[in-house]
Order: structure tokens, then sequence, then C-alpha cells
């Protein structure tokens, strides 16, 4: 029998954003059972349900689209998939689209974020209109200095902040980055603020599916 | 509509992604509980005085809580201990104590309840309510709400924590805790005092209200005289459910966002236990024997599963294999637990049950270690403490062990047995080296590889309700002694050995059997700063030491005397159905090396039986 294929995007907010990327996968693993779903396992001396998540959201922060990839041993209507799924779920957890996977997770070049909160709007107007911003990002190689001016690939400043951020296996920026050098370049705190994923982008700029 | 505090949710966002595990904190797991705060009389707090990790992997949390939430109008909620970063913030913030599913604070409810499970988390209890604001000593607690309340294995000598609670419930919790909330229910709407309710909840059988007795002392400090108030019973008896088949099982767990030390479903299969090892406190304040059908646990698995997404199982009681038809369970188990890709795990074998056919079930499980307890070294010392298996039991069983691929074996011992001789402890060494002799017998081992036989040492803690409660536990130059008598003469290097702390042990048993005056005690440790004195990070003996000396109180007067059997023992008030004949009996056969038959094999009239009737009893027939 094929396997199908099965993109399944979902938010993660509230209570749910203090989930580590780590014990996502625990949680999806359990609500699909719950959901008595036909997955498919990976083969071997282990065998494990196979779930692969895009893009680890970091701990504390929110978003309106998540995916993960699963393979199911039927084909269902992707309504019911969700359906199922989101009765199985914390309610912090909601499914907001099933499909078929269209990209692929190395396609993924850039994501979009929404920071609401207390803090000063006008002031980080001017901070995103410097020439240079000097930020020092950690990897695991160690720490690396860099101008996020240059990653800054969208901004608009209301009375919230949209931003639009490389991201990607290869190249991340965290809107924390920017939040934190924002702090440190202006001394004005960022500590109340909220970050929210609203997008994620293929490098065309489409939006990923 | 389900409530949620805001307001609460708020304040925690402005620091939780700073705190080490913030998932612990925050609540809104699958299965926990919500309710609309406008439609309930009466709210519990639950609170698990350690961490979420531990309370979380507690079965009788788990029923309790479902248990109470089934009625409509009562909520129960979870509460856990915090570790210093998260307290650090709370107590900077003047953030209370909160129970994890409204997130309001612990003080704004009617019952703060503990699960009393270990001594060692005593001072742990004075820190939660501390955090949550709520005076400590029961004393400053006038009003009827919050009723501070403890059960668990623990109160079955409470006395060192009378100070502290209000109420404490004495054994099953099923039935007794939903007639305490009906009467927390009555007593709001009446408006009734503090002491109202707790003259009406001493009626109720299992519940003992400490304030409603007086405790009189000798002049060389044992207990003189237990004397009650017309309100409460002379003795408080504990609770049991009496159709145990038929008791409530929860069909869901909350089940965490993160990992926690049990992650999985849990079955208790059985309560009681036939054995009647004597130093084992459990195998006694926990009878009488009564065990779930096969078709009930088959079914109660498959339920929880299904509703929790578990992929592991794992089946409770004190002895699993002492379970009528293991086998049968098991093949009905894994039928569908295979089926459905759902490991069965099987704590608590004994060796002596360890056949084959269990060892084929558990093996499609996971090849980790193996851990066996024949708690002491020699036959003689195995007869006095009454654990009835023999050298060649855990030799079989080994074997079996490894034929099966295992390689690594645990083996729990404990030091400071009554009676004890030095042959006994070198008989530890020699058991563990025939045990790795166990594996070069095996012709079909794999060439290579050598066994790994980890040997644990604990010390002996003697307690209340058991044969051995009259007897002194070793000093701490003889238990040094005796560890390095053995270490001395082990030689074999696959043979590894772990030693307990012989302070943590010391403690345990000072707490154990401990009176009311050891609450000043415990009362005085907490304000040096003692909590959490499980973990090893946190445990300072130091400070117990001086809140000891401060209170003018010996360690060495609760935990290395000899008791005589017609002293009166702290906790004398307290019915735990075994009688205190059959102790002494027991002890006496333990000093004339004579092991007891199990339950199963012959009555041996510990009066369990007789108290109940005689019908709940199923060991026998």
């Amino acid at each position: 029998m094929p396997l199908v294929n099965t993109r399944v995007f979902f938010s993660k907010r509230d209570r749910a954003k203090y989930i580590s990327h780590l014990d996502l996968a625990g949680v999806m693993q359990r609500a699909i059972k719950r959901a008595a779903l036909p997955v498919w396992y990976t083969e071997g001396y282990n065998p494990r349900m196979y779930t692969q998540f895009m893009l680890p959201l970091s701990l504390g922060q929110e978003s309106l689209r998540e995916a993960v990839d699963m393979r199911l041993l039927e084909q269902l209507p992707y309504s019911e998939v969700a359906e199922r799924m989101n009765d199985a779920l914390p309610g912090d957890i909601r499914v907001t689209e099933v499909g078929v996977p269209v990209f692929k997770n190395t396609d993924i070049a850039a994501a979009e974020y929404e920071i609401t909160g207390e803090l000063d709007f006008g002031q980080f107007r001017e901070f995103v209109g410097r020439e240079h911003i000097p930020a020092e990002k950690k990897t695991k190689k160690g720490v690396s200095e860099l101008d996020l001016k240059q990653h800054i690939l969208f901004v608009e400043v209301s009375d919230k902040i949209t931003i639009r951020l490389p991201a990607g296996v290869d190249f991340n920026i965290n809107p924390q980055l920017v939040l934190d050098a924002f702090s440190a370049l202006t001394g004005s705190t960022a500590a109340g603020s909220h970050i929210l994923r609203t997008k994620i982008l293929t490098k065309n700029g489409e939006e990923f599916r | 509509m389900l409530y949620k505090n805001l307001e609460m949710m708020k304040k925690l966002d402005e620091f939780l992604p700073e705190i080490q595990k913030p998932a612990r904190y925050i609540g809104g797991e699958t299965g926990s509980v919500m309710k609309d705060k406008s439609e309930v009389d009466v709210r519990f707090a639950f609170c698990f005085p350690d961490t979420y990790e531990i309370g979380m992997s507690h079965l009788g949390m788990k029923i309790l809580y479902a248990l109470k939430n089934n009625v409509p109008n009562y909520w129960c909620e979870r509460v856990f201990m915090p570790l210093p970063d998260m307290t650090e913030q709370m107590r900077r913030r003047g953030i209370p104590l909160y129970a994890l599913e409204s997130l309001d604070p612990v003080s704004e409810f009617d019952f703060v309840g503990f699960t009393i499970q270990y001594e060692l988390c005593y001072t742990t209890i004075l820190e939660m309510l501390d955090l949550a604001g709520i005076p400590v000593l029961a004393e400053d607690r006038k009003s009827l709400t919050p009723i501070v309340v403890g059960g668990g294995p623990c109160v079955c000598n409470a006395e060192p924590l009378c100070d502290f609670f209000d109420i404490f419930v004495l054994g099953e919790g099923e039935e007794v805790n939903l007639e305490l909330m009906a009467l927390m229910e009555r007593c709001k709407k009446e408006n009734s005092t503090k002491e109202e309710f707790l003259k009406l909840a001493a009626k109720i059988e299992g519940i003992y209200v400490p304030s409603l007795y007086n405790v009189e002392y000798n002049e060389n400090g044992t207990v003189k005289a237990i004397t009650h108030a017309p309100d409460a019973p002379e003795t408080v008896r504990k609770r049991i459910i009496r159709d145990f088949d038929k008791v409530y099982a929860p069909e869901n767990f909350v089940v965490p966002f993160c990992d926690i030390v049990h992650n999985r479903a849990v079955v208790e299969v059985l309560r009681g236990c036939i054995r009647g090892c004597r130093f084992c406190q459990a195998g006694f304040i926990y009878r009488p024997f009564r065990e779930k059908s096969k078709d009930t646990i088959i079914s109660q698995t498959k339920t929880l599963c299904q509703n929790t997404g578990y992929d592991e199982v794992s089946l409770s009681s004190l002895s699993t294999s002492d379970f009528s038809d293991i086998e049968g369970l098991l093949s009905g188990l894994c039928e569908y637990t295979s089926k459905n890709r759902i490991n069965l795990s099987l704590p608590s074998l004994r060796v002596d049950r360890f056949s084959e056919e269990v060892f084929q079930k558990i093996n499609d499980v996971r090849k980790s270690g193996l851990t066996f307890a024949p708690e002491a070294g020699t036959q003689r010392l195995r007869d006095v403490i009454n654990k009835n298996i023999t050298e060649q039991n855990v030799l079989d069983s080994v074997k079996i062990a490894f034929e099966g691929g295992y390689t690594a074996v645990k083996l729990y011992f404990m030091l400071g047995l009554p009676t004890e001789t030095d042959d006994d402890i070198r008989g530890i060494y020699d058991l563990a080296k025939q045990v790795v002799e166990q594996f070069y017998a095996n012709p079909d081992r794999k060439k290579g590889k050598s066994p790994s036989v980890s040997v644990s040492l604990s010390t002996f803690i003697p307690k209340p309700f058991t044969p051995f409660e009259f007897e002194p536990q070793d000093s701490e130059e003889e238990i040094r002694r005796k560890q390095k008598l053995l270490m001395d003469y082990a030689s074999d290097r696959k043979i590894t050995f772990s030693r307990s702390k012989y302070e943590v042990s010391l403690l345990e048993a000072v707490l154990a059997r401990g009176d009311r005056r050891v609450g000043k005690a415990v009362y005085l440790a907490w304000k040096k700063g003692c909590f959490l004195d499980g973990w090893d990070e946190f445990f300072s003996f130091e400070k117990w030491k001086e809140a000891f000396s401060e209170c003018g109180l010996e360690m060495s007067f609760y935990a290395n005397r000899r008791r005589e059997y017609d002293e009166i023992a702290p906790w004398s008030h307290m019915d735990f159905l075994v009688s205190k004949e059959f102790l002494i009996s027991e002890n006496k056969k333990a000093h004339e090396g004579k092991p007891t038959p199990n339950c199963r094999e012959k009555c041996s009239n510990c009066g369990v039986a007789s108290k109940t009737g005689g019908e709940i009893c199923r060991a026998v027939g």
C-alpha cells in the first residue's frame, strides 16, 4: 500500500508556547495515537512513529503556522484528519490545515513574526532605521558578529511590529535576537513583548505549504 | 465558561521563558480538568510535596484527581513544589503558590491536601504552605478554609506533622475524600466554624483530627498516655475499599507536556501483599490483599491507553507476579499491547515467580537491566526478615535473564537488618559473585561480553506497623564498619557497589517513628532552609542536627533505641487493621530465625481478616 505523505499545519499558543521543541514530538505523537490515525512507523530494531517537524520555534514564542509531516497508511479526507487531531490535541494547539506537502523542508527561507506588548514602538522604528544594527549571534561554533540590518527582509511598525527574518535549516535569525539588540543599543526594555510567528515563506516569498 | 486566571497567566508570561522547563509550571496539559468556577462549590488543591516530574508519576494522585473531578461541583487541581529558580522569581514578584489548572492561589482553596509518600518530604510541605502564604501552624489558621489535610503511607504515624495539619486521612482515599468534600460543602453553606467542621470530620471513619488528641510523656521520653476529646474516637481505623474490582479507576490521565520520571499509563492490578516481609511497611499497612479481575485490568488498560495516547503501560502493585492468574493476564494484555505498538512494563516482579513465560512477555519490551531484591546475603537472614526466596530462586531467574540476552543485573540489599552478623555481610558479595558465575555458565553467551552486577546497599530503616517497629537502627559507626567489611571482602571488578547516605537513612528513621515533639525539629529545620530533603543537592544534615539539638531532642532516642513490646508507640491510636499481637509474634519469630508462610499458603491471623469481617481479604482461595 502506498504511504500518503501528509503535512499538518497547526498553531501553538498560550500555555502551549512553553512546550519545548524536543517535547513537542511526544505531545504530537500521543495526540496522533489518541486520534487513532493510521500512521507509518519507522522500520528497524526500534520502530518509532514517523513525524518530522519544520523550523523549531523558541520556547515562549507563539505561532499561527507550525508544520509537521507524517505518513498515513491510507488516504483519509484531510478535514477528517484535522478534526480527529483537534479532538485529541491540547486546547492551545490547533490544527489549521492538512494537505499534501508542496515544498521541501529545505525550501524554507524566511518567516514572518508579529511582535506586540509593552514596547516603545516609536523608538523601535528609529532603531530599525539605523544604518547598521550590530548583534552577536550564538551558534554551535561560538559567537559570531553580524549586522542585523542586512537580514531584516521586511519590517513595519505601528502599534505592533511585523518583521520578516531569514529562517530555515541553513541560516536562521531568531526575532528575540532583534529584540535583544534593540534593548542593548537603546537601553529600552523589550521584556513585556510577545512574539508570534505568522508565516513561513520560501525563497520566492511564497507561503510554505 | 471554563475559568482561566488571565491576570496570573500574564504575570507568569513575564518570566517563565527564563525558567528551566517552564512547561512544569503552566498546566494546560491534555487531560487536565478545567471547570466553570461559578458552578464549583468545593475546591481541592492536591499538593504533591516534590517536583512536577516526581508527583506527576504518582498513580494515587491521578486516581483521586479524576475521582473528585467526576463530581460536577467539585474541582480538584494539582500543585507541585517548584525548584529554586522558580520560587526565587515567585517570591520576588509576589506570586503565591498557585494551582496548575485555574492558576488561582492555593490559599483560595477549601482544601489544601498533601499526599505524604515519604518522610523526607516533610519540610517541603511547610515550604509549599509558606509559598502559598498559608500559615504553616494549624493553630494559626482560624477560618473554616483552607483545611490542610494529609494522606498517604506516612500518616500511619503522622505525629511529627500534627502541628501543621488539621486532618489526616488514613488508608485508601477513594470513598473518604468525597465524604470529606461533601462535609465541606455542607459546612460552607451553614457558615460553620473550623472547630465545628473538625468535630464532624472526626466522626467519619478514617479521619484523624490531631488537635482532638493529647499526648503525655514519661520522664524517660516515651509516651505515657494518649487521650482523646469526647468528639473523637479512641483509635482511628484506616479506610479500605471493600469491593476492589469495582474501585474507581481513572479513564484518563493528565498527560504532561514535558518528560517526567514515569511518563506512561499505569494500571493498578492488586492492593496489599501476601508476602509479609518483616521490614516492609507497605506489606502491612496496605493489607488486606485484593485483586482486580483479569477482565477489569485488561479493559482499564485499553481505555487508559486510548485516552492518553501513551505508548507504554505499566502494571502497578506491590508484587505484580503474585497476581493469581499472572500468565493469563499477561497473555491477554500482550494481545492488545503488541497489536497497538504499546510497551508493557512490569516492575515489582518477585524472583521466585520469574518464570520463562513471564520473561518472554517482558522480553518483548526493552532489554535494559534487570533488578532483583534478595535484601539479605544469607538464607539465615532472609528467614529472619521473612523474604522467602532462596539463593536458587535468584540464580534460576538470573540464568533465564542471561540466556535471554541480558548482561546487566542490579541486586538490592539492606545493611543493618536485625540479628545481622559479619557472615551475612560477606554473603552479599558471595551471592553477587555467584550471579557473575551464572553468566559464564551459559554456553551460548555472547563472546567478548562480560556481565555487570551492581549491588545497591541501603540502610535498614525500622518503620511503624511492621514487626521491626521495635528494632533499633544500626549506629553510624556500625554501618560504616559493615560497609568497609564488605568492600574489603569484595574483589571481583564486575561487581560494583553503591551505598545510601547514612544521614538520610537516620533522618528517615527518626521521622518515621517520631512523636509530636519531633514536629518542632521539622519546623526549625524548615526555618533554617531545609526543603526537598530527598534531593542530594538540597539535603543538609547539618541544619537538621542543629534543629534537633535546639529543641532538646536526640535523634538516637527515635532511631537507635530498642523499644519494649509494652511501650506505648506514638502511633498507638492509629488502627491499620494489623494487630499489635501479630507484630510482636512476628518480631519474636524473626529473632528465632523462623519464616512465616505467605498469606496464600496459610492465613497467619494478622488481624485484618477478623477486623474486616473475613470477606475482604482475598489472599487465601
